[in-house]
């Protein structure tokens, strides 16, 4: 990523004193970020036992990462989960937001409302989900079954278990879609509707020719801070359904993490660090030049 | 925007915001109510009025939080939370004056933030086997110290970015006029720039608490005893004891509660935060 200044004035001085304020974070960075990583390189080139470095194993530990089919399961979870979430979280959101960008009451308290799910704290999100899925006397199959369905077993049947999971992300992050649309929207410059609305065009025709091609770089930095934080899933799936039943909703990060610190194996758990680094790193570089022009328009 | 909204319209946008709200809010209403519960009472349908359709008690609140580990947990929660907040608006707030104020070469700035920002790029999993491997090393396991170190490190991308843009929106005559007075630079951020920004850095101390008392990943790495923060706590404590929907009810509001007052505290910031200073919100 590149070029996220938003000044429109250059910054001024050209003083040593300006060291004293940037080192301390530069400096926490490079130990806390830069240090772990580099660490985290060297290691996966080693194989373990009982959590100790054994020997120097080159590239095996990458090899690994072609053959073994519980990462594969996990990758593929990862992906029908980034895939189903993002899409309708993406759908979903704008819609919404292009149906209440318009004057009205309460418009404050939806806002404050909607905030909420972004911040509960997602293991407790998905600790709580056990209760809402509950097959016996949880609310939604007591809901179906008021409706005439039947209860659904939501955490003993593997496709279900992950549509569950996917059901509660989408919870959790529609409103931040939502959200950020909103503010975009309302952002827009209102008298290049007044102008397409003296000219006769209908409300599809400022939709299309107006709304989309403004709102395009948001929609595509929305999702790409989407994508970015999906690829990540890990609090609800361990904490719903601990990744199963069987490895139905092992995740990627998850498969990980057992990896790493269940079987102590944390050459071979590096190693599928990076794989997952390389493919969100591929996703920001694919998409981070079409969100480039929020950043240029602003400093224009 | 401008259009009038016709009655059928109306009635069509208040029904979809009604969902919207009900489905929103249902989660954290269900988890109340069954806090409240008695046993039997979770076990029976209809049950969701309190007083009118059942008896409410504050008996399960009463009784997890007179549970040791649960009172340990919340202590080292909100350590975690103050730390490392406190830690990143501190690295933070410096750095951000120095993006706002100074020149780092050609476009060093840009890509200075760029690097602070990318921080919320990296899948934790990547860092989680160093940071183990590290923190056994240093005898730091199993100690809060080390979570407010972590958190520190990726909740600093919030103040870097929030803080630089509203430093930049400020006039910089003002911190002019006080070096002209006589002042140095560290007195005109402390004395100017510093009070100006004060609301910004309050929310955005804030959100950090929020980030960092709900981080789950490195919490469940890198604690196993007496370190343990509420999320670990609350993780698949069900899978081991079967479902008690209110000991979940009452466990999941003590967690959750903190960083929802938070969101509401710092609502203004939010969508800058999230969407690192792309859109103002």
């Amino acid at each position: 990523m590149a070029a996220l200044e938003t000044s429109t004035r250059p910054p001024r001085r050209a003083d040593p004193t300006k060291f004293f304020f940037i080192m301390p974070a530069v400096i926490w960075v490079l130990l806390f970020t830069i240090f772990p990583l580099l660490y985290a390189l060297y290691t996966s080139f080693f194989s373990f036992r009982f959590g100790r470095i054994n020997q120097f194993v080159g590239f095996a530990n990458y090899v690994r990462l072609f053959t073994d089919s519980n990462l594969h399961n996990g990758l593929r979870v990862t992906l029908t989960f980034v895939l189903v979430t993002v899409t309708i979280q993406m759908l979903l959101g704008f819609s919404l937001a292009l149906l209440l960008n318009r004057e009205m009451r309460g418009k404050s308290i939806l806002r404050a409302i909607m905030v909420l799910p972004l911040f509960a704290t997602p293991v407790a999100v998905g600790y709580l989900s056990i209760t809402l899925f509950y097959e016996i006397n949880g609310p939604i199959n007591e809901l179906l079954r008021a409706l005439g369905g039947t209860g659904i077993p939501w955490l003993s049947n593997p496709f279900w278990a992950l549509v569950a999971v996917i059901i509660i992300d989408i919870w959790q992050w529609t409103p931040f879609v939502f959200l950020v649309s909103l503010a975009a929207l309302q952002g827009l410059p209102a008298d290049l509707y007044e102008a397409a609305e003296v000219d006769g065009a209908s409300g599809w025709q400022s939709f299309r020719s107006i709304t989309l091609p403004l709102m395009t770089p948001i929609l595509w930095l929305i999702l790409l801070l989407r994508l970015v934080e999906a690829f990540k899933v890990f609090d609800i799936p361990t904490s719903l359904t601990l990744g199963g039943p069987g490895r139905a909703t092992e995740v990627y990060s998850l498969f990980t993490y057992r990896t790493a610190l269940r079987f102590f194996d944390h050459g071979y758990a590096a190693a599928q660090g990076f794989l997952l680094l390389f493919i969100v790193s591929l996703i920001v570089a694919l998409l981070f030049g079409r969100i480039r022009s929020i950043y240029q328009e602003e400093r224009s | 925007m401008r259009r009038r909204t016709s009655p059928v319209q109306a009635i069509l946008i208040g029904g979809v915001m009604g969902v919207a709200l009900l489905w929103v809010l249902f989660p954290f209403y269900w988890a109340f109510v069954n806090s409240i519960k008695k046993p039997a009472d979770t076990f029976r349908s209809g049950a969701w009025v309190p007083f009118l359709q059942f008896q409410p008690t504050l008996e399960h609140w009463i009784s997890e939080l007179a549970i040791l580990e649960i009172r340990q947990a919340l202590i080292n929660s909100t350590i975690i939370a103050l730390g490392a907040a406190t830690l990143a608006v501190l690295l933070g707030t410096l750095a951000a004056y120095a993006l706002a104020r100074f020149r780092f070469g050609k476009s060093g700035n840009a890509n200075l933030t760029t690097w602070f920002i990318s921080q919320r790029i990296l899948p934790p999993v990547v860092v989680v086997i160093p940071f183990f491997l590290i923190m056994r090393q240093l005898q730091l396991l199993d100690n809060v110290f080390s979570l407010v170190l972590l958190n520190a490190t990726f909740t600093l991308p919030f103040p870097v970015i929030i803080l630089s843009q509203m430093i930049r929106e400020l006039p910089q005559e003002l911190e002019e006029a006080a070096l002209v007075d006589g002042a140095n630079v560290f007195q005109a951020f402390t004395r100017v720039v510093l009070p100006l920004i004060l609301p910004g850095l309050v929310a955005t101390w804030i959100i950090c608490m929020a980030f960092s008392w709900n981080e789950f990943l490195f919490a469940l790495s890198l604690t196993t005893n007496r370190a343990i923060p509420m999320p670990v706590i609350i993780a698949g404590a069900e899978h081991t004891r079967g479902v008690q929907f209110w000991f979940v009810g009452v466990r999941v509001m003590l967690t959750m509660l903190p960083p929802i007052v938070f969101a509401l505290l710092a609502q203004r910031y939010i969508i800058r935060g999230l969407t690192l200073g792309a859109v103002k919100g």
